[in-house]
């Protein structure tokens, strides 16, 4: 039985994905910011199955999703997330509509998801300590 | 991995700031460049543009400086009929370079630069994360 097997840490393990993901989006928003006719991406929060359907096997990869068939296609991994093309409120004359104060909360946001769900993978791999009585 | 990634793209922000930083530090040390002739153009303000071009082994689109391009606009002209570089009626064109609009995109760059580095230390802090999974 692999660790991902254990349902809490392949939520985890999910989560951690997302955030990882995320911050790569939030990268390429940032660093396209004086790129003319540019828009903000964003990634939508993963979704959590209802309880009685909790995944017990591996959890897919993830990546962005093509919403246009002229977007270029990721390669490897099929997408459990959607990217989140809401229009931002702040267009500037130049067509770039990346708000540089949101972008820096919400990298601000991921950084701390991900602690806080790498924190909680620290735990239960303690947890598991205790139960093999290594510690 | 993915984090190096975005550490990459931050990157390609922050050479592109930094390629703009040096057309505003050319644009400001030649602000009062006149010509070498009489009658002859001075220094033109340059412009820089940005393209977003996408990386393939990153996946991800990235910034760089596109062409950079001239100013259009006119030049300053002043009366000095003792420079040498006055024309027949004493007039001496300087650099259409307008301190207060350099002043301005060197901040704006400034500010992106910042931000760019805001997402490099965020994410090398989520690395270090990772790292301390490891160790406990």
């Amino acid at each position: 039985m692999a660790i991902t097997d254990i349902p809490i840490f392949s939520m985890l393990r999910t989560r951690l994905q997302y955030s990882q993901e995320r911050q790569r989006v939030l990268a390429e928003n940032v660093a396209n910011v004086d790129t003319p006719n540019y828009r903000a991406r964003d990634l939508t929060a993963p979704k959590f199955p209802e309880p009685n359907e909790m995944p017990t096997a591996t959890v897919s990869s993830v990546s962005l999703v093509r919403t246009e068939n002229g977007h270029i296609a990721q390669f490897g991994g099929n997408s459990s997330f959607d990217t989140n093309r809401k229009t931002s409120y702040e267009v500037r004359p130049t067509g770039t509509a990346v708000n540089l104060e949101d972008e820096m909360i919400k990298v601000a946001d991921n950084q701390m998801d991900f602690q806080a769900a790498s924190a909680l993978y620290t735990r239960s791999l303690g947890l598991l300590k205790v139960a093999l009585g290594k510690r | 991995m993915d984090f190096l990634k975005s550490m990459q793209i931050a990157a390609s922000g922050l050479r592109a700031q930094a390629g703009r930083m040096r057309v505003i530090s050319e644009n400001i040390a030649n602000a009062d460049s006149t010509p070498a002739r009489p009658g002859a153009d001075p220094y033109r303000r340059k412009i820089p543009t940005f393209t977003s071009e996408f990386d393939r082994a990153l996946d991800a689109r990235v910034v760089g400086v596109g062409k950079v391009t001239t100013d259009k606009s006119d030049f300053r002209v002043k009366y000095e009929p003792g420079h040498p570089a006055a024309d027949a009626s004493g007039n001496v064109k300087y650099p259409n370079v307008n301190a207060l609009v350099e002043m301005t995109d060197m901040r704006d760059a400034q500010r992106s630069y910042e931000a760019n580095v805001n997402v490099i230390s965020a994410t090398r802090r989520m690395i270090q994360r990772t790292i301390d999974i490891l160790k406990a």
